[in-house]
């Protein structure tokens, strides 16, 4: 049933996390799972990489806001790239651009960590 | 077995014992009578060397008549029936044949040393008159028939007790007449000389007898009840009994294997008395057929002893179910119940029930119930936490026939269990629970009660699924009923007409994908010249975005009124709602000002999807300003960041204000509806009033769906600006159509 998964990866001292498939209000839980993992593993600086996020819905976007104040509290980020045209007119739309580095590439996401 | 096992009581017997046993005296009393008068009736044969004449013959048999058949009053009172099994039955004849066996033995041993010029087999009578020639062989006699005849009755008195197990009217009177008729066939041969042929009569009457005999051999319900391990014992039985038997039919019948034991021993009946002598021949030979019938039939029961069992079991935990089934509503009594039954019939001595605890979600096993043995005991003692995960996992019973010798039962034996038989109650492939079920020694548990206790647990496994069922279904319906009320209160919020203003036409609608949604629309009259509009989607779905969308109500129509610029609403709406929302919430919403008299439409967007635009000509648009969703930025950027767009309206322009769910609606084809697919739309249809184009809107949207369900919440609202009248009698100018699109 659920479409959606999240792998891990590490980039130096980044958790770059690759978005799979859709996530809406049934999976956005999974995310928040990843997340989460994240933070208590004590990684701050995170990408997400939406490369094959094919959809995403507003509970899905909330899962962004729930935790982004708390990992700049802590000195980190969370930047998103590669996202599809469609997913990130979304992210558009509610101005997240405003609010996050979203950025073409998961290079110039890393780019942008390291210039910070 | 579930089957109440209630002793009997002594109390009933205790007051009719005195009665009984006087009766019984007397009874006795008259028989040694008949014995003596008998016995004297012989001494005077012998001592006169005579015959007696056949009147006297008469009187005599007569009277032993009379006396055997108090004896059988006498017999029938101390061997009646106390419940005992059907092995015991077997067990009872077996012991009283061999006795007898030895005693006819001994006796004639004993008649040889007296006589010791007698040859063997052959009896001391005249063969002409039938008298005794010595007085040793009217005492063999004697005693011979005393012993065979207690026998024979004590056997028939044990085989009425099987036969008449689950008695019916016809079956009772079967056996009755059976009896009466080997009577009456004695009773025919009273004329007899001793040693005689029967005569043809006499054969008929034996060969209907015959029929009864085999109408009462096949009476065996009492193997039904008879667990594997009782079935194995009875058969023994049964040919101890049948070779007993037939060494009883040697000495007293004729044939060639006659007087081995017991030499002359039927001669010696048949001197006695001829009706006697066939009575105990034909008594012999029902219970040689009965033995063989029983032998049989035991032995094709063996295999099916188990389904028997079940069926038995079946039944009796029925009975023990229907006390349960009741309970329904009730999960504390259920709980007791289930745990009372096994200890209750008598299957074991203590039991107590351990259902997953899924209030407090752990999982972990508690006792919920404890029957014969308390909570305190069971957790020093028992780890049944583990037994319980055991079970659970393997989803079968576990039997510890010597439950102290298992490493997770610390129970000394006096703690009352010896053996111990865990099993899972389960229902829909799903573990509810264990009931423990224990008995004081160890290997208590026999095959048929780890059948009977596994069919009950099944069905308290039902009962109990069904008890949780019910409950979900009222929790649910109590939900449902409270979902429905929050459904009205949400439409009411929604507005329920739309404002009507000189040159505009308005439709609007909104419809939740559950019960109740997120998505909200509302307009607010400013003045005679102005409306305020408002669409929003919060985010998420269900019960918490309803809140939301509530709280969003209060806020538009409270601070419209106040301040009924976009961009200064928005911004104290942002603030007004920071502090309620959770920080994975916001909302995205247009809000525009609408004045008729100025002819423009102010609008600001707030993360929202933007508003669609076709004019008259078919020049469509989406109106895209920046703006943050409420609850985004709780700080300033929020306001920085937002642009109003202040349009001057044309006659004939259509606005589209909607909600993701509209443009994000997918196919049975995973197609999205798209923001091209909506603004085609919108133009094709501009011509129309606002209800109009709203219904072909939605429309297009059900046949893009194909009837399939809305997965999502979606609003619609359309604006249309028709221009203001220039007649005084109120009608709009309508704008020309187009002649070709």
């Amino acid at each position: 049933m659920s479409n959606f998964s999240v792998s891990f990866r590490t980039l130096n001292h980044i958790q770059v996390l690759d978005l799979k498939g859709e996530l809406d209000a049934h999976t956005a839980s999974d995310l928040e799972a990843a997340i989460h993992k994240c933070q208590s593993s004590g990684s701050y600086h995170i990408i997400v990489n939406g490369a094959d996020l094919m959809y995403i819905s507003s509970a899905g976007l909330g899962v962004f806001m729930a935790y982004i104040e708390e990992i700049r509290e802590n000195g980190g980020d969370l930047k998103i790239s590669n996202l599809q045209p469609k997913v990130f007119n979304v992210f558009d739309l509610l101005g997240f651009p405003m609010l996050f580095d979203i950025l073409d590439t998961e290079e110039e996401a890393v780019a942008k960590f390291e210039a910070a | 077995m579930f089957l109440s096992k209630k002793k009997k009581t002594d109390v009933q017997k205790n007051s009719t014992s005195r009665t009984g046993r006087t009766k019984l005296v007397f009874l006795s009393l008259i028989f040694a009578l008949c014995f003596g008068v008998g016995l004297s009736f012989h001494v005077f044969e012998w001592a006169t060397q005579t015959p007696v004449p056949q009147l006297l013959r008469y009187v005599y048999e007569g009277i032993l008549l009379f006396g055997y058949g108090s004896l059988g009053i006498v017999l029938h009172e101390l061997f009646r029936s106390r419940r005992t099994s059907p092995a015991r039955s077997f067990w009872t004849a077996s012991i009283s044949g061999l006795l007898t066996l030895f005693i006819g033995a001994a006796v004639s041993q004993i008649g040889d040393l007296f006589v010791g010029d007698i040859p063997l087999g052959i009896p001391g009578f005249d063969l002409e008159t039938g008298v005794p020639l010595a007085l040793a062989y009217i005492f063999k006699m004697n005693v011979l028939t005393l012993a065979v005849s207690t026998f024979v009755l004590v056997l028939l008195i044990k085989l009425q007790d099987l036969v008449l197990v689950k008695r019916s009217k016809s079956s009772q009177r079967n056996w009755y007449m059976m009896l009466g008729l080997m009577v009456l066939a004695s009773l025919t041969v009273i004329p007899n000389e001793a040693g005689a042929r029967l005569t043809e009569i006499q054969n008929i009457a034996l060969i209907v007898v015959v029929v009864f005999m085999l109408m009462n051999a096949f009476r065996l319900s009492w193997i039904v009840f008879l667990s594997f391990k009782e079935k194995i014992a009875t058969i023994g039985l049964s040919i101890v009994l049948g070779i007993i038997l037939f060494f009883m039919f040697s000495m007293v019948g004729e044939g060639a294997v006659s007087g081995i034991l017991v030499p002359g021993g039927y001669a010696y009946l048949d001197y006695y008395s001829p009706p006697i002598s066939l009575f105990i021949s034909q008594s012999i030979v029902f219970a040689m057929l009965y033995c063989t019938t029983s032998f049989l039939s035991l032995l094709f029961h063996l295999p099916t002893s188990g389904e028997f069992a079940q069926r038995a079991g079946e039944r009796a935990a029925m009975h023990s179910l229907s006390q349960v089934a009741g309970h329904v509503f009730d999960p504390e009594k259920l709980y007791s119940t289930i745990t009372a039954a096994p200890v209750e019939s008598g299957s074991a001595s203590s039991a107590w029930l351990a259902v997953a605890d899924y209030q407090t979600g752990s999982l972990k096993p508690v006792i919920v119930a404890t029957h014969g043995i308390d909570t305190e005991k069971i957790e020093s003692k028992i780890d049944y936490i583990a037994l319980y995960e055991d079970v659970a996992q393997r989803k079968e019973a576990l039997h510890l026939e010597h439950a102290p010798a298992d490493h997770r039962v610390s129970a000394k034996p006096g703690d009352g269990v010896g053996s111990l038989l865990v099993t899972p109650l389960m229902a829909r492939d799903k573990v509810l629970g264990a009931l423990f079920v224990a008995k004081d020694v160890v290997r208590g548990f026999e095959r048929d009660d780890l059948q009977t206790i596994g069919i009950y647990a099944a069905q308290a496994a039902v009962s109990m699924d069904n008890a949780q069922l019910f409950e979900q279904q009222v929790e649910k319906e109590r939900l449902a009923r409270e979902l429905s009320i929050a459904r009205e209160v949400q439409r009411r919020l929604l507005p329920q007409r739309t404002p009507e203003m000189p040159g505009l036409s308005i439709a609007a609608s909104s419809v939740s994908a559950h019960e109740v949604g997120g998505d909200y629309y509302d307009f607010v009259q400013l003045d005679d010249h102005r409306i305020s509009i408002i669409i929003g989607d919060v985010s998420g779905k269900g019960t918490s975005a309803a809140f939301y969308m509530a709280e969003m109500q209060g806020v538009f129509q409270s601070l419209s009124r106040l301040s009924p610029s976009p961009r200064e609403f928005l911004s104290h709406a942002n603030t007004a709602l920071a502090h309620s929302l959770d920080r994975n919430v916001f909302i995205s919403v247009i809000y525009g000002v609408l004045d008729v008299e100025k002819e423009t439409f102010v609008m600001a967007r707030a993360g929202h999807c933007p508003a669609a635009l076709v004019d008259q000509t078919g020049v469509a648009r989406y109106i895209r300003t920046q703006g943050m969703g409420l609850g985004l930025d709780r700080s300033t950027l929020f306001k920085t960041t937002l642009e109003e767009e202040d349009i001057s309206l044309n006659p004939g322009d259509v606005f589209a204000l909607y909600t993701d769910g509209v443009v994000e609606s997918r196919s049975p084809e995973n197609e999205e509806y798209g923001y091209d697919r909506l603004l085609n739309v919108l133009s094709e249809f501009r011509h129309e009033d606002a209800t109009e184009i709203h219904k072909a809107v939605i429309r297009d949207l059900d046949t893009f769906l194909q009837n399939r369900e809305y997965d999502d919440d979606m609003t619609l609202v359309i604006i249309k600006w028709h221009g203001i009248p220039i007649s005084e009698s109120g009608t709009l100018i309508i704008p020309e159509t187009e002649s070709t699109l």
